[in-house]
């Protein structure tokens, strides 16, 4: 058993960001479905409440826990060394320099946003991952969505993410290797449309502080009462 | 001859040897034609240092005309200055003005440690070379030429990645100090070539191990290297790169 092709992701560094691009993607595709799950906080508490029944009720919802933690931490991981590596390599000590046009506020701000959203992700795990369960998942979100702090750091996260991605997501094609003059377009375009979609997080939010929620239920009930008589 | 000369003030890092402290100093240059390269502006100004038994600006220049990749000065904070996809010895002085203080510094890199003034030592950038950007030919007779076909295509864009002068301003210009888009084109220019394919996989991981060992940055796609290469290369060599060392780590037999 020959181990050097392992040392080749661990110890080079297009190894590491290859662990980054492939765990950043697994994270991308996490956050997606995530997105989706909110949306059915708009369709009602059944809903709702019956989504995290149904993963809740999967054997293996543990294992998928630990594994997206798995990912969450060889991408921070992999993040903090090649982070770690350009602080000591960096060009310094111009006494003047120009940005030439290359960077995006997304690129030039990766680090940063990778702090806030680490920030946020801690809270909303204490909050929400070992919070109180026993009013039931539907009324325990929403109840936070109530919150004019809560949303207030849940949209900043949002936009954090969004942000993060903008650069995140075509970046990590770059570094698979993926750059071909007729999909890279659509894969840049295809990136900015999954983080502006991070946005949907702190409307659903606004959605529930605005009691948007409440004036359609509202709604209905006037429709239902006019219809009875 | 039109006489529209004019003077500016130079701000230029001065440093006696390798390793040493060095420290920004001033010297005022009458008589600049807008003619001139700013290199020849630097030659004048050293001739008159000369004259008044002051030592001379070390600088870096070879060609003079954009192809030999020895000049490379960051000025006013823009590196190979501010023309677009340019060397700095085919920087004019008719981009200045009267009056003008100019700031001039060496490409402050860790891998390329400064060797005096404004002269940077790239040969780490030879070093990623001799690890594998090369082919290896038996020595006799020349082969026939055309006896390898190669697509139109590719031999374009073996020759942009080509191009590539070796003038570290990718570095240079790297938030993280990176040299990947130099790695990236030298490996793409054989990587691209029925003649470099043989090698290819030895070649990628050799040429980045080397790359990594010299210390230099990380890319984070920030692609500020492919907007200040004088010779236009393109980032989609470095994901080549990427490319070529990930199949070649796990595919090939290495």
């Amino acid at each position: 058993m020959d181990l050097g092709f392992v040392k080749r992701v661990i110890f080079t560094s297009i190894g590491r960001k290859f662990v980054m691009a492939v765990t950043g993607l697994a994270l991308g595709a996490f956050i997606i479905v995530h997105l989706g799950a909110n949306l059915l906080l708009m369709k009602g508490e059944e809903s709702y409440n019956g989504y995290v029944a149904l993963l809740l009720a999967n054997p293996l919802i543990l294992y998928a826990e630990l594994g997206l933690a798995a990912i969450f931490l060889l991408h921070i991981a992999t993040a903090v060394w090649v982070r770690w590596e350009d602080w000591r390599n960096a060009p310094s000590g111009y006494e003047e320099r120009r940005w030439q046009g290359g960077r995006t506020l997304g690129s030039a701000t990766m680090l940063y946003t990778a702090i806030a959203i680490l920030a946020f992700l801690v809270y909303h795990i204490v909050d929400f991952r070992f919070g109180d369960h026993s009013v039931g998942f539907y009324q325990m979100v929403t109840a936070a969505f109530r919150d004019p702090v809560f949303v207030g750091i849940y949209v900043a996260g949002s936009l954090a993410l969004a942000l993060h991605l903008s650069h995140g997501m075509q970046s990590s094609f770059q570094t698979l290797g993926v750059n071909h003059p007729k999909y890279t377009p659509f894969i840049k375009f295809g990136g900015l449309l999954v983080a502006l979609s991070m946005i949907g997080f702190a409307l659903i939010s606004v959605y529930f502080l605005l009691e948007l929620d409440h004036r359609k239920a509202e709604h209905h009930y006037q429709v239902a009462a006019t219809e009875a008589r | 001859m039109s006489d529209n000369k004019f003077s500016v003030t130079v701000r230029v890092w001065r440093q006696a040897g390798p390793g040493g402290k060095g420290r920004m100093e001033s010297y005022k240059v009458p008589d600049v034609s807008p003619d001139m390269s700013f290199l020849e502006m630097l030659d004048v100004l050293n001739e008159d240092l000369v004259r008044r038994d002051e030592s001379p600006i070390a600088f870096d220049s070879d060609c003079r005309e954009g192809i030999c990749g020895c000049c490379g000065l960051v000025v006013n904070g823009d590196v190979h200055g501010p023309d677009e996809h340019s060397t700095v010895c085919q920087l004019h002085m008719r981009r200045f003005r009267d009056g003008d203080v100019i700031t001039v510094e060496p490409w402050r890199v860790k891998s390329f440690p400064v060797l005096k003034d404004l002269v940077a030592d790239r040969s780490s950038l030879d070093r990623i070379m001799a690890a594998g950007g090369y082919i290896s030919v038996n020595t006799g007779a020349a082969p026939d030429a055309n006896a390898i076909p190669v697509d139109k295509d590719d031999a374009e864009e073996a020759m942009d990645a080509a191009a590539c002068i070796g003038c570290g301003a990718c570095v240079a210009a790297c938030p993280n100090g990176s040299a990947m888009l130099f790695t990236g084109a030298k490996i793409s220019q054989l990587a691209l070539l029925p003649q470099g394919k043989p090698e290819k996989a030895r070649r990628a991981l050799a040429m980045v191990e080397a790359m990594d060992a010299e210390g230099f940055g990380n890319c984070a796609n920030e692609y500020e290297c492919e907007a200040v290469c004088p010779k236009d290369v393109k980032v989609a060599n470095i994901a080549r790169m990427n490319r070529e060392f990930l199949l070649g780590n796990f595919l090939s037999k290495r």
